[in-house]
């Protein structure tokens, strides 16, 4: 889900960016409140483990990889911003030291898997959790679905507007290869992203989550 | 509650090298020369922005070039979370000393 440099138009990240900076001021005033000697280490913890995850690539049938964020895992114990804001972070180091994902993508990428990740999941969530113990799972395969549904959509758009001399100038595909190729592969990486939520809210434990949650 | 996440954390980096059985790119991440493979031609936008952008990365697709696959992996992943850990160490220090 890591778009590179030179897939989106420069409108595009101009566009990404413009949305991005008050959200990411907004969430780190946000990420400030719940950061204490308590939360740290968990939720520094928590912000690793969605890099390691995203190094777990995982074989998709027809030639291409995904993984799963973690994003979710966050939203739900943290809140939908701290989620957000965490994603972000971690997606910068990718980008800077090791070339996953573009610097001028680093707005829509953080917008895809760490906003809409975050706040789909964390939603998905509170409207489950007192109905079924699985609501972390399906927090996590929704909130995934959603994240790669938008990227699919901002790559899908760029042939539609970008194009010189007959060729796409940007990300050739269109809406109606890109949609079904990222819903596709993450209706199977939904799982692992489900699992993993339920399993670090298991972790963590009911008692400490609820209270974290409150 | 935190240990166990920190055990959770040490297991996925052991196995984080599973992440290399895949050679597949993601959907959409490829280099600009799959679409020349593919389509037929390269955009040409794409190009000009990548040149732009162009810039050494310490290590370039998680891997230390001309070293193991392996091996450059699993140093990704620890530089990465000792990344991580110093950058939330430093928001933690910087509010604190607001606090204060």
């Amino acid at each position: 889900m890591h778009i590179p440099d030179g897939y989106l138009s420069p409108e595009t990240c101009i566009a990404t960016y413009a949305v991005a900076v008050p959200l990411w001021f907004y969430g780190f005033k946000k990420l400030k409140e719940k950061l204490n000697e308590e939360t740290l280490p968990t939720l520094a913890a928590l912000s690793a483990l969605s890099f390691i995850v995203m190094m777990l690539n995982i074989p998709i049938p027809g030639g291409t990889s995904a993984h799963a964020v973690g994003a979710v895992a966050i939203a739900i114990l943290f809140g939908p911003w701290v989620g957000f804001v965490s994603i972000s972070l971690v997606l910068l180091i990718q980008a800077v030291v090791f070339g996953d994902g573009g610097i001028s993508a680093w707005a829509v990428n953080s917008i895809s898997m760490g906003f809409i990740g975050s706040f789909v999941g964390y939603y998905v969530f509170k409207l489950l959790k007192d109905k079924t113990k699985f609501a972390p799972f399906i927090a996590g395969y929704v909130g995934i679905l959603a994240s790669a549904t938008f990227v699919g959509f901002i790559l899908g758009i760029q042939p539609i507007f970008w194009v010189s001399n007959g060729h796409p100038e940007y990300f050739p595909f269109g809406l109606k290869v890109s949609l079904p190729a990222m819903i596709g592969a993450h209706l199977l990486v939904g799982f692992a992203e489900g699992i993993l939520t339920q399993i670090v809210y298991k972790l963590i434990g009911e008692k400490t989550a609820q209270r974290l949650i409150a | 509650m935190k240990k166990k996440i920190y055990i959770l954390l040490l297991v996925l980096t052991l196995l984080v090298p599973l992440g290399l059985l895949t050679d597949a790119d993601a959907w959409g991440e490829w280099d600009v020369d799959y679409f020349k493979t593919h389509l037929g031609f390269i955009p040409q936008g794409a190009v000009k922005l990548q040149n732009m952008l162009n810039f050494k990365h310490l290590l370039p697709d998680y891997s230390i070039p001309g070293s193991n696959e392996v091996i450059g992996y699993y140093i990704s992943a620890i530089v990465g979370i000792i990344l991580i850990g110093a950058i939330y160490y430093l928001i933690y220090l910087f509010i604190k000393r607001k606090k204060v």
